[in-house]
């Protein structure tokens, strides 16, 4: 069928635009998707675009591409979101998550952050960026304000790590239930456990994988509590 | 082995590639100690808007611990604030925060082509501070401890003044661009340097961590980056080190090229391989964690680790960074004592 070839062409189109970072062929490509009957936008965003981005964080991860790299393939993958998105029926991952991020007070580093940002952009979530040096009552604040099922919390400096323990601590006492995963180089897995946060992740395509985990969790909590309700 | 020589001998010879009593331990990056703040009743937060707050602060650390240096300021900001960015210091913490940038200058990347670099850049800001404070170093420690101080390099310098993220999209996509900002801001370097060096600086360190292989290509940094870093280089007159951390075992010989004096690497740097790639000749300065070796180690661990340094083959112990300044007295001492020890 000349349609489902098609389809395939688009869809490679789509992922090579991300991968070679070329804005204008990933607007143009989710213009022919959209045209495209039989093509929905769901798909040219995860069997297109987002397969490019993954790529992408293979090339990353290989060292053949670099921060500059990683962020202009971003912005490819933006222009042909922002196409294809008014056009998605449900956008869904079996979670649809909601976000608050940022780099805790005293830290300007946010090379790392901006990363892990993206690949939630990406995934569909709804994510509230609060940048970098953020005062730790901001993020207890726009939490409760926003009602996130997810905060997450960077820190590439050991001094300012601590400052994490006390946004924990703070938030634990006003919303038990939201889950907070932190990072940065300093950050580990004990450091993570020890702050009470309930994940860690040390890059960005794990801190998807696994902030997906928790809110699966957090729904099927969510849907028990209801269900017995009923 | 008694030392024979002062700190300031030690690592001036080691600049000029000459014999020393022992192992040279120092460094081109800061050394502040909440040790050393405590003994002086100083807050951190106070040190950076002082001169002579921030000279004793700068001297408590060889002082104290006879570390073979003294090196101010202990921010990335001086050149930033000349240039008109707005510093914070977090004046209300007791916590140790280092100062960040909270107004930049560049706003969009239309603004690189019209970067106002003022006449009289060396008289604004904290240059001037930094000028007296230096002297008062020297004033000081005498002949005994060198003065040492740190400018930013040009891309490092670019991100304190512009957003980062545009920084690094043109870096890529228009390199012209950004290497006509990095010229300009090269000249910025250049002046501010040559004001310490008038001030009456040792050596000079260059910091450049914002091109590190974490976050820039190395090709990347041989054709945007080094041409400008020879340009900073072949204007200075004291001896240079041009440091980078995180990942640089692909550009030691760019680093090598720029024309610094020495290099400067951190612990993620294979130093056996680095030697082996440069040569005997080449000054290699490291390559210890300055956080979880010294401040999160034990004694033994330090020990073990400035032993590692010094048998992998470096020119002198140098830490990866700026050492944290809650590094523990008992740790510090006791790399101070294995550097006395060491046996080649
Ligand atoms: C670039 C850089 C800077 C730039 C920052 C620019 C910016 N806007 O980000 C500038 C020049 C401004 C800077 C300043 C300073 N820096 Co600096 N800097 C670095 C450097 C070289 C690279 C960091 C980086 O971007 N890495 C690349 C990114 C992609 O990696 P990443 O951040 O680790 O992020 C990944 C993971 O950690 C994870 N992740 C990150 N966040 C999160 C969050 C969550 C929720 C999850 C799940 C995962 C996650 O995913 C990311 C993607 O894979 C590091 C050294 C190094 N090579 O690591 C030092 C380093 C971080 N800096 C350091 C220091 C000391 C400073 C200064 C204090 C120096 C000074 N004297 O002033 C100042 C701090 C100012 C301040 N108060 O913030 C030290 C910190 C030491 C310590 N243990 O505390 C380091 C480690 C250098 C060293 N070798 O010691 N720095």
């Amino acid at each position: 069928m000349a349609s489902e070839e098609r389809q395939k062409e688009i869809l490679e189109k789509l992922k090579q635009a991300v991968i070679q970072y070329d804005e204008d062929q990933a607007k143009e490509a989710a213009q022919e998707a959209l045209e495209l009957e039989g093509l929905k936008a769901n798909d040219a965003i995860f069997n297109g675009l987002v397969v490019g981005m993954q790529e992408v964080g293979r090339l990353f991860e290989a060292q053949e591409y670099f921060v500059p790299e990683l962020l202009m393939c971003a912005d490819a993958l933006y222009a042909g979101l922002e196409i294809l998105k008014p056009h998605v029926e449900e956008l869904d991952l079996g979670v649809k998550g909601s976000v608050v991020i940022g780099t805790v007070e005293g830290d300007v580093h946010d090379i790392g952050k901006n990363i892990v940002k993206m690949m939630f952009d990406v995934a569909g979530f709804t994510v509230y960026d609060l940048g970098r040096d953020v005062p730790l009552d901001k993020f207890v604040e726009e939490q409760l304000r926003t009602d996130s099922d997810l905060l997450c919390l960077s820190a590439m400096m050991t001094t300012t790590m601590t400052g994490m323990q006390k946004v924990i601590d703070d938030i634990r006492k006003k919303n038990p239930k939201v889950k907070i995963m932190i990072g940065g180089a300093p950050v580990s897995k004990d450091v993570a456990q020890k702050y009470g946060a309930d994940g860690y992740a040390a890059d960005a395509t794990n801190a998807l994988a696994d902030a997906i985990k928790m809110i699966g969790s957090l729904k099927d909590l969510k849907d028990e509590a209801e269900g017995k309700k009923k | 082995m008694a030392e024979t020589m002062t700190s300031r001998e030690r690592v001036l010879r080691v600049f000029r590639r000459e014999e020393t009593d022992r192992p040279a331990c120092f460094s081109g990056m800061g050394n502040v100690t909440t040790e050393g703040l405590s003994k002086l009743g100083y807050q951190f937060a106070k040190v950076h808007q002082d001169a002579r707050m921030m000279a004793e602060t700068a001297a408590s650390t060889p002082k104290l611990f006879g570390y073979d240096c003294c090196i101010l300021p202990f921010d990335l900001a001086v050149e930033a604030e000349a240039l008109g960015a707005v510093m914070n210091t977090y004046p209300d913490s007791a916590d140790i925060l280092y100062p960040t940038i909270k107004e930049k200058v560049i706003h969009s990347p239309e603004e690189m082509e019209t970067l106002h670099v003022p006449a009289d850049l060396v008289e604004r800001g904290r240059v001037p501070l930094m000028r007296e404070a230096i002297g008062l170093a020297r004033k000081e420690l005498g002949e005994t401890v060198p003065v040492g101080s740190y400018v930013l390099g040009p891309f490092t310098l670019a991100g304190q003044i512009m957003e980062l993220n545009d920084l690094l999209k043109l870096s890529f996509k228009k390199p012209d661009k950004v290497s006509k900002l990095l010229e300009d801001l090269t000249c910025v370097i250049v002046a501010v340097a040559r004001e310490y060096e008038k001030a009456g600086v040792d050596y000079l360190c260059v910091r450049e961590m914002g091109a590190t292989s974490d976050v820039l290509s190395p090709r990347a940094f041989k054709s945007l980056i080094l041409p400008h870093l020879k340009n900073i280089f072949k204007a200075l007159s004291v001896p240079s080190v041009i440091h980078i951390c995180g990942k640089t075992n692909d550009i030691v010989p760019f680093m090598v090229e720029s024309g610094a004096t020495a290099i400067s690497v951190d612990q993620k740097n294979d130093i056996v391989e680095t030697r082996k790639k440069l040569g005997p000749e080449a000054i290699i300065f490291g390559n210890f964690d300055p956080y979880n070796v010294l401040v999160a180690g034990t004694p033994e661990q330090v020990r073990e680790t400035i032993r590692k340094c010094l048998d992998s083959g470096v020119s002198a112990v140098w830490p990866g960074c700026d050492i944290w300044p809650t590094v523990p007295p008992d740790n510090f001492n006791a790399m101070m004592d294995e550097v006395r020890k060491y046996r080649r």
